[in-house]
């Protein structure tokens, strides 16, 4: 057995793998004969050209060659992988190599073709599963493969699920595999937080996080997604704590400094908070979250050309990065320049479709512009799906009312102070009081007396709208006094009735309706 | 000539028109190739006594050799053996000595480059000195590890070579050819790997090596350049953006490539990737451009500025008006923050320019423009404005003698200035008024000396700038004036340099495109091809939508299908009334008083034609007033006045023999022997043989100009007449020999539904 002639050789050069000595593993191998030295033998050199090409990044010979530098070993690596590969003699762990060697040239397309046979060779080797994910673009792409029948392909989907965006897809199927057994797996918990994550479900997500970190408790992994949605909800205590805890841990990790990072933005120390997150770029320079972001720090220290230039490189390490386009858009806007940060916005939707916080970052932009119609279209399929900041509603209200469109802004007025009241919550920057006020003088305009001092009273509630609200019940009464009638014909046109030539389908609510809510 | 503009990118380094070049600092950093170049140097500085030839073709050298992209040594040896043969050998020597020997030898040749410069005529400020001191620099910058990395890329460099000196490529060496120097060592390590891929073979052969900061600006330089003032000789746009994307993968930070790759997609019309170069560069640029000095008038604010004014120019470019006018506005808006009054006053000449080319007036804007421009002394868009205003005017019908002063009197002005490209310009536009005037022979001098006229911009990379509108618009109107004379041969040479100059998918290219469509229309038309011309005005229309109607009505009218062309002339005129095309109207007033005499409604013409005549007096349009009076001569003629007819017809004569095109020539003889005719029939038996020879006189005339453009239908009537008077006359044998000809003709022809009496 080529085995166990091996073994001492391998035992060796293992050592010296361990120990990062690669050239000196791969001498002490070039003899053997069995798989396991093979692959040993030829991802050691692997290693060391990979190595020496960071080595030599530092001191390469000017700033253009930097990009030059490559690992020298891959092209014999190549040569060779690729005789033996056609001999039919490489095994599921050479065949990983090659598909490595050939991305890392690459050669894309051979590439997968490489990996999808690793994982038919070795299904139970995430690593080819892994650089599977990283070179799938899309979906009929992922169709189109012959994968293995194995429960491996499933954690696979799943993973490629979360990475094309494909959130209520990956649920169901880590869904399936915790039923299946993997109850227990910190992965999948992982995994389904950060879809949570990705779908913007804050509190799951939260709710993942926590049970995680008590299951896990030295867990850095993923911490960075975890700190991110402290920073949302702005829980400052739990985020301070968690990044004292991952200090402890290890505090030279990527996650770690990225936690911080977060931790000083949210205490509004943001020089601080770039200064980490630069930190974390040190550490990995392709972490593409850090870019973006120290672009968002940048911009809250009004650096507008450091963020810019954060971005960009946020985009250039992922062109897909919807965060960095809309960063970019954000700061042309502050910039004064509506129209030049259009083509950003547009970017960011583009990648993200159903995200309504670039929809209503468009809106905004188009009503700068005054192009209403534009805007109108925007705000509306911001809330067609599902405004999480649920600003566009109020905004398509207000652009309705600069527009004279009378019927059409009470019609949105309804339909936010319901979505905020039916939310529950308490929104920092609600405007109830103002649809009040406005739905209030609309009735009062349209004779419907008692829903005006319905809203009149409600109206009473808010501070900035009390004084109002009081003038409007004395308007009604006085108007009442008179013996002016309420009108009840429905056929007015108002709410009741959709108009033909709405240019909105807003659904039709019964002013009555208003009285079942509740705040 | 609305998009005057456009040749102009703006580019925040601008000011006048002009570029300035970066001053670059030293981005240098020693190769093998650098060293094979110093050492060419230091041989040169060390041998003394040299043939006075040898040396000045080396000293030509030296500077294509520092700027360009790094060559490998059997290029480089060989482009020095064509200069000097003894010179090869030393440096070869030098070389070699260096790789086959230690890293010492290496350290040694710099330890003595300085003293081989230090007593010859390379000054430290010198190209070469400069050059020398910035290696120099560069070499001892380097840390111990890259002394070391240079010394084995200077051996694999040398010992590359040797295996194929024997065989030297033959290829043509250029300078500027951006040879892989890794190509052969990456096929040779591709040969034993012949079972791979194709595909893979190739994606590799095409990643080049980097160039140096240095090349790279020179590159990018150079093709800008070339992409402005003769793209024909830029490299082509797949193979432009191929070099472009390698710049870039090394280094991503250089915004130059950027903006010439938005140049680059500009040429091939791609809106997309266009509009993210541009972006993409103005980013880049904020970063670079002086920090800290925000909105200051050299920071990123005035950046910025550009760049919403550099996006509103693209979307101009590719017709999205509407676009353009929310980037101009935010343009202007931020300038106004900023009190940049010289941006200002780019968007203001920009927005008058969109005004114009949506098609609304814009006088009232373009004069404030100038007013601005003049008072912020700037000569280039003030007289630009001047410009556009002087075709405006002369649309309008602006008395000639003011037109032409305004444009004299910005000429001097740029040639104080030296602002070439609007010397071109007004040339061009000179042009077209004594043309739109009807004053061919002035219109043709002036195109000629804008043709002849030496460029006052300096010539790099031995190009001359010409390919701008203006010469394109010279050209187009060259090549009618000739197709007008008839001299088709001419015609067709200046097509072919036309589309040698503005290929099929550059932005001036629709110009000559339409005047090609218009002249082979026209010879159809005379030749009476119908069938031809058909297609042609399918090719018009999609050019320029009013003139392929008046096309179409035109040539339904020759097919005799009346109502339908009445019914395209009535359309013509109303959109000729609400875009104010005056040289149109009068011509579908004309082509319609030719439709009325079809139906014999001679006297329902006659108040058409005066109302064109009136207009065509009005705007100084002396070519269409004289076609109108001819028209007009020729309805008195068949309403039975000859009398008058023939004085008209006197009067105009002069003036269409002097200017007009060969087949008005003709047909204004053709008809002043029709009124003779008619005039000696009802005159006294004395006058009237004198008047008859007279009217054989003028027909022969008129004849000799119909044979010239091969207009046979005119010919069998002129043939006709011609055999009718020489019956007359009683000259049998020539009256017979007319009568033959004209029979000859009628058997060649399709017989037409038309007499000779009913057209002009």
């Amino acid at each position: 057995m080529c085995d166990a002639r091996d073994l001492d050789a391998l035992c060796l050069a293992k050592s010296y793998f361990d120990l990062k000595e690669y050239d000196r593993a791969a001498y002490f191998l070039r003899g053997c004969r069995s798989q396991k030295a093979y692959f040993l033998y030829m991802y050691s050199r692997y290693l060391s050209g990979e190595k020496k090409k960071d080595d030599e990044t530092v001191d390469s010979l000017g700033p253009l060659e930097k990009g030059q530098v490559r690992n020298e070993a891959l092209r014999e690596l190549r040569v060779e992988l690729s005789k033996k590969h056609s001999a039919g003699e490489l095994d599921g762990f050479a065949l990983y190599l090659y598909g490595v060697v050939l991305r890392k040239l690459d050669l894309l397309k051979e590439a997968v073709e490489i990996f999808v046979a690793a994982t038919h060779a070795l299904p139970l080797h995430w690593g080819s599963w892994l650089e599977l994910c990283n070179l799938i673009t899309n979906i009929e792409m992922l169709k189109s493969l012959s994968l293995p029948e194995c429960w491996v392909r499933d954690f696979f989907m799943a993973h490629m699920f979360t990475e094309l965006q494909m959130i209520k897809e990956a649920l169901q199927k880590y869904q399936s595999l915790m039923e299946a057994g993997f109850a227990k797996s910190t992965y999948i918990i992982s995994q389904i937080a950060v879809a949570y994550h990705n779908i913007r479900d804050i509190d799951q997500a939260l709710y993942l996080f926590n049970e995680l970190r008590e299951q896990d408790p030295f867990r850095i992994e993923n911490m960075d997604t975890f700190s991110n949605l402290l920073y949302v909800r702005s829980m400052k205590p739990e985020l301070s704590y968690l990044a004292h805890n991952l200090v402890e841990i290890d505090k030279y990790r990527v996650e770690t400094c990225c936690v911080i990072g977060n931790y000083y933005s949210l205490r509004s120390q943001h020089e601080k908070a770039a200064l980490y997150f630069q930190r974390a770029l040190k550490l990995n320079p392709r972490c593409l979250g850090a870019w973006t972001l120290m672009g968002h720090e940048y911009m809250e220290m009004k650096n507008t050309s450091a963020a810019i230039q954060a971005y960009r490189h946020a985009i250039e390490v992922n062109k897909r990065d919807y965060r960095a386009w809309y960063g970019l858009g954000q700061t042309y806007e502050i910039l004064k320049m509506p129209f030049y940060s259009l083509y950003y916005y547009r970017k960011a939707h583009q990648l993200r479709p159903n995200d309504s916080r670039m929809l209503v970052a468009l809106g905004e932009c188009y009503e700068k512009l005054s192009q209403q119609v534009e805007a109108k279209k925007c705000y509306w399929r911001a809330y067609s799906v599902g405004d999480v900041e649920r600003m566009a509603l109020l905004k398509l209200a207000k652009l309705h009312e600069q527009l004279n469109e009378f019927d059409d802004a009470a019609q949105c007025y309804i339909i936010y102070i319901q979505d905020i009241f039916s939310c529950g919550e308490q929104l920092e920057h609600a405007e109830v009081s103002t649809a009040l006020r406005y739905l209030g003088q609309y009735y009062f305009k349209n004779k419907l007396y008692d829903e005006a001092s319905l809203c009149a009273q409600r109206c009473c509630d808010y501070n900035d709208a009390r004084e109002e609200g009081k003038a409007l019940l004395r308007q009604i009464s006085a108007v009442r006094e008179q013996g002016e009638p309420s009108s009840t014909d429905l056929s007015v046109p108002c709410v009741f009735n959709p108009l033909s030539n709405n240019t909105t389908p807003v659904r039709r609510v019964s002013p009555l309706d208003l009285s079942s809510v509740t705040p | 000539m609305a998009s005057v503009h456009e040749s102009l990118y703006f580019n925040p380094m601008m000011t006048n028109g002009v570029v300035h070049a970066n001053i670059f600092g030293i981005k240098d950093w020693v190769t093998p190739y650098k060293i094979a170049v110093l050492a060419l140097l230091h041989e040169m500085s060390t041998t003394k006594p040299m043939a006075l030839l040898d040396r000045r073709r080396l000293n030509k050298l030296i500077l294509p050799l520092q700027q360009g992209p790094d060559l490998t040594l059997e290029q480089f040896l060989k482009i020095v053996e064509e200069c000097c043969l003894r010179m090869v050998n030393a440096v070869k020597h030098r070389l070699f000595l260096m790789a086959d020997g230690e890293l010492q030898d290496m350290e040694h040749f710099f330890t003595i480059l300085p003293n081989a410069f230090s007593d010859s005529e390379a000054f430290k400020t010198s190209v070469v000195g400069l050059f020398m001191r910035q290696m120099l620099l560069a070499y001892n910058k380097l840390s111990f590890s890259q002394v070391y990395k240079l010394y084995k890329s200077l051996q694999q460099y040398c010992h590359r070579v040797q295996p194929e000196l024997s065989a030297l490529p033959t290829e043509d060496m250029e300078l500027t050819s951006n040879e892989d120097p890794s190509a052969e060592h990456i096929d040779k390590d591709e040969l034993d790997t012949a079972s791979l891929h194709q595909s893979e073979l190739r994606s590799e052969g095409t990643s080049q090596g980097p160039l140096s900061q240095k090349q790279a600006e020179y590159f990018l330089a150079r093709q800008a350049y070339l992409l402005k003032n003769d793209e024909n000789k830029a490299m082509s746009p797949a193979k432009l953006q191929d070099e472009l994307n390698n710049i870039l993968k090394f280094n991503p930070d250089f915004a130059e490539a950027h903006y010439l790759s938005y140049l680059n997609s500009i040429r091939v019309q791609d809106i997309y990737i266009s509009t993210h170069s541009l972006l993409h560069y103005f980013d880049r640029l904020i970063l670079s451009g002086g920090e800290g000095k925000s909105n200051g008038d050299e920071g990123y604010g005035r950046s910025l500025r550009y760049a919403v004014l550099n996006l509103a120019t693209l979307h101009c470019r590719f017709g999205h008006y509407q676009q353009a006018d929310l980037a101009l506005q935010e343009a202007i808006r931020i300038a106004q923050e900023a009190n940049d009054h010289v941006c200002l006053q780019h968007c203001l000449s920009w927005l008058y320019t969109l005004e114009q080319m949506k098609g609304s007036d814009s006088v009232v804007l373009t004069e404030d423009s100038v007013k601005i421009a003049a008072h912020f002394c700037l000569p280039y868009l003030a007289s630009l404005g001047i410009q556009s205003l002087v075709q405006q005017g002369a649309k309008q019908g602006m008395p000639a003698n003011k037109l032409l002063d305004a444009l004299r009197g910005t000429d001097i002005m740029h040639w104080k200035q030296s602002l070439s490209e609007l010397i071109e310009i007004s040339l061009a536009q000179t042009t077209s008024i004594w043309r739109m005037y009807g004053k061919s022979t002035m219109a043709r001098q002036q195109a000629q000396l804008l043709l002849n006229m030496n460029s006052l911009e300096p010539v790099n990379f031995s190009v001359q700038q010409n390919n701008t509108e203006a010469f394109a618009v010279a050209l187009c109107h060259l090549a009618e004036l000739h197709a007008e004379q008839g001299l088709y041969a001419v015609v067709s040479d200046i097509m072919k340099h036309l589309k040698q100059q503005f290929p099929p998918h550059t932005q001036h290219a629709k110009l000559w495109m339409l005047c090609d469509l218009k002249i082979q229309f026209e010879k159809a038309m005379n030749d009476g091809k119908y069938h031809l011309a058909e297609p042609h005005v399918t090719a018009i229309s999609a050019l320029n939508s009013t003139e392929g109607l008046y096309r179409k009505a035109q040539l339904l009218k020759a097919l005799n299908q009346t109502t339908e062309a009445s019914q395209i002339l009535q359309q013509l005129q109303q959109q000729c009334e609400k875009s104010k095309d005056i040289e149109m109207t009068i011509r579908v007033m004309l082509a319609s008083a030719e439709l009325h005499w079809d139906s014999s409604g001679f006297a329902t013409a006659l108040p058409l034609l005066l109302q064109a005549l009136a207009l065509s007096r009005q705007h100084n349009l002396q070519s269409l007033t004289s076609e109108t009076l001819l028209h007009l001569a020729f309805t008195q003629l068949m309403l039975g006045i000859p009398e008058q007819a023939l004085v008209l017809v006197q009067d105009v004569l002069e003036s269409v023999l002097a200017h007009g095109s060969l087949i008005d020539k003709g047909r204004a003889l053709l008809l002043a022997a029709r009124c003779q005719m008619a005039l000696a029939g009802a005159a006294a038996q004395e006058h009237r043989l004198t008047a008859l020879e007279q009217a054989v006189h003028t027909l022969d005339e008129a004849a000799v100009y119909f044979s010239q453009l091969d207009c046979k239908e005119r010919m069998r009537d002129i043939h006709y007449l011609q055999a009718r008077l020489h019956h007359t006359l009683g000259n049998i044998s020539q009256r017979n020999k007319c009568s033959m000809l004209f029979r000859l003709l009628d058997q060649e022809l399709p017989s037409s539904g038309m007499t000779v009496v009913s057209h002009l």
